[in-house]
């Protein structure tokens, strides 16, 4: 084997090392001049990092002195910490109360711009704004929105029909679900133009075979229009799940990860315990928890995905 | 019967949709103290330019917007020239190495950016990063997803016409500047806004490397004033600045958006 392989280099071989290095040069010369720093780049800031990170949760990390090796003395306190399964717990709640409504507005609102009204480019881009616009600026006006006393916008139209005023925001029992409303408001917008690309490459000789044979609009929305999107569920299904798994920014600045940790997600639990508290090294372990999480949601895409461009 | 349904669902969404930013907008025009808000507080009568006033003559709020400028404005421009070209590289130039490269960045960009931030933290404190715009800045200057998408966007174009400008005598650069870059015009925009979106937006990554308020973003200054008490009309106009240019980027490239949006979904 070895000789065979040595052979065949050492035929390719012929001409000096130089003058195939120069040829090499002047035909790609582009590529390394860009390439070559870029990869430096990536290195520093992610290879790096990524493999500091691991090392890091055998550490100690202090913020003056070395480091110090402790093995899996984090890992370990990981499993007996009941605020970080708290944490995990809470980041699934959240997955609940997000992803279906956002899916379903999203869908709703494709539907909606897709059914031929007048203006839909218009109000196609009405839904889409909150995507662009800042969770800080959203979250303000979502902070009245649902303040928790007689004067929040939301209590006082919840009053018109009879409902008590509610805590919102400083209920343990409501507050995530506060928070995923704010999410869901501002991620529809992006869920419609999956929904809307997928609706748009529907044949619609499907829809007039289904009005032939007598289908309600109803029926035809359930049995052909629903089942042809499903790779769009799929994907959007996966995309607003990694993305309720790394949910910060509302907690940050709504609840604080309160009233009684009921809105301490993964990523607020993370920023707390390596932010505030300065332990850094068990923060790279949460880290490390919510990575493998979105690891393992990423191949399910990867693999679905995969068995389904082989039906094709 | 149908057109009825579709219509008044889309007016009442879309009012739904729109009445925060109709909040924030007469909020703005109005003096009330956070504590006396009552829940009709932003109809307008009586509006003031105050609170406008205010934040544009508090040396501190013009700060923020200065630095939220500065740390977005350098990494989308940066990020739209090299993944303008990375992404022709990997498109269209063999070399050796070519998938491996692209499959580590591929599996790199599943590593979410909470992982990075705890060593980042620790690396920017040494370079003496901390406090300063090379923290925000010298990371984003090209990203894995704009490369992702620059690379998709070729890959569909025929050869033809880099074959025949080499023909002609012309070398990767001319190639690149006369050829790819004009037609890679579109998606190059898409890059550009999906990367002003996620800088300016950003409030994550100045909260960990941003501690002297004179050096916040305005996403980080305006946190800072949330929901305390005072003058929740400065707030509101504190808010709609920021959104401005927000704004006028999404009105003039929403097409690159949502093209954007249905690219990187079709991997």
């Amino acid at each position: 084997m070895i000789t065979l392989s040595n052979t065949l280099t050492s035929k390719k071989e012929k001409l000096p090392l130089f003058v195939r290095l120069k040829k090499e040069w002047k035909k790609n010369s582009i590529v390394y001049i860009v390439l070559i720093p870029i990869l430096i780049h990536f290195v520093i800031f992610q290879v790096y990092p990524f493999l500091l990170s691991f090392y890091l949760t055998f550490m100690d990390w202090k913020v003056i002195g070395d480091a110090e090796f402790v093995g899996l003395k984090h890992w370990k306190y990981l499993f007996s910490d009941t605020l970080a399964w708290k944490a995990i717990w809470n980041t699934v709640k959240f997955s609940i109360y997000y992803i279906v409504p956002t899916m379903a507005l999203g869908l709703i609102l494709a539907l909606i711009i897709n059914s031929g009204v007048r203006g839909a480019k218009f109000f196609k881009g009405i839904f889409f704004l909150p995507v662009v616009t800042s969770f800080v600026i959203i979250a303000g006006i979502w902070g009245w929105l649902f303040r928790g006393t007689e004067e929040g916008m939301i209590n006082y139209i919840i009053g018109f029909v009879g409902i008590e005023p509610q805590l919102f925001l400083s209920d343990s029992s409501q507050a995530l679900a506060v928070l995923a409303g704010l999410s869901v408001f501002k991620v529809a917008g992006s869920t419609m133009i999956y929904y809307f690309a997928g609706l748009q490459s529907i044949d619609r000789q499907l829809y007039e075979a289904a009005r032939i044979d007598g289908a309600s609009p109803f029926k035809i929305f359930w049995n052909v229009t629903f089942p042809l999107l499903k790779p769009i569920h799929f994907y959007v299904a996966i995309t607003t799940t990694i993305g309720s798994f790394q949910i910060f920014d509302s907690a940050y600045l709504l609840t604080g990860g309160g009233p009684n940790y009921a809105t301490t997600t993964i990523v607020y639990y993370l920023y707390t315990q390596g932010f505030t508290s300065l332990n850094l090294s068990y923060a790279a372990v949460l880290s490390y928890v919510l990575f493998f999480i979105i690891l393992i949601i990423s191949l399910i895409q990867r693999r679905y995905l995969g068995k389904e461009s082989n039906h094709y | 019967m149908k057109k009825v349904i579709s219509y008044t669902a889309l007016f009442v969404l879309g009012f739904c949709f729109l009445m925060p930013f109709i909040i924030m907008i007469l909020g703005s025009l109005k003096e009330v103290e956070y504590a006396q808000l009552d829940p009709l507080f932003w109809i307008p009568d009586d509006p003031t330019l105050k609170n406008y006033k205010y934040i544009l003559n508090d040396g501190l709020f013009l700060r923020w917007i200065w630095n939220s400028v500065v740390i977005t404005v350098i990494p989308v421009f940066s990020q739209m020239l090299f993944c303008a070209i990375l992404g022709y590289i990997f498109a269209k130039k063999q070399f050796i190495g070519r998938e491996f490269i692209f499959w580590v960045f591929m599996g790199v960009i599943m590593i979410p950016q909470q992982l990075l931030i705890i060593p980042k933290y620790i690396m920017f404190s040494d370079f003496g990063w901390i406090n300063t715009y090379w923290a925000l800045i010298v990371p984003e200057i090209w990203g894995i997803m704009g490369v992702f998408l620059v690379r998709q966007f070729l890959q569909g174009i025929p050869n033809d016409l880099e074959e025949a400008a080499y023909i002609d005598g012309a070398n990767d650069l001319q190639v690149f500047v006369k050829i790819i870059l004009p037609l890679s015009v579109p998606v190059v925009a898409t890059v550009g806004t999906f990367s002003f979106i996620s800088n300016w937006n950003d409030l994550f990554q100045p909260l960990i490397y941003l501690t002297q308020e004179t050096m916040f973003p305005v996403t980080l200054g305006l946190a800072s004033i949330l929901g305390k008490e005072g003058n929740f009309g400065i707030e509101m106009a504190g808010s709609a600045v920021s959104f401005i240019p927000t704004f006028l980027i999404f009105m003039f490239f929403q097409r690159f958006f949502t093209e954007g949006i249905q690219m990187s979904g079709l991997k």
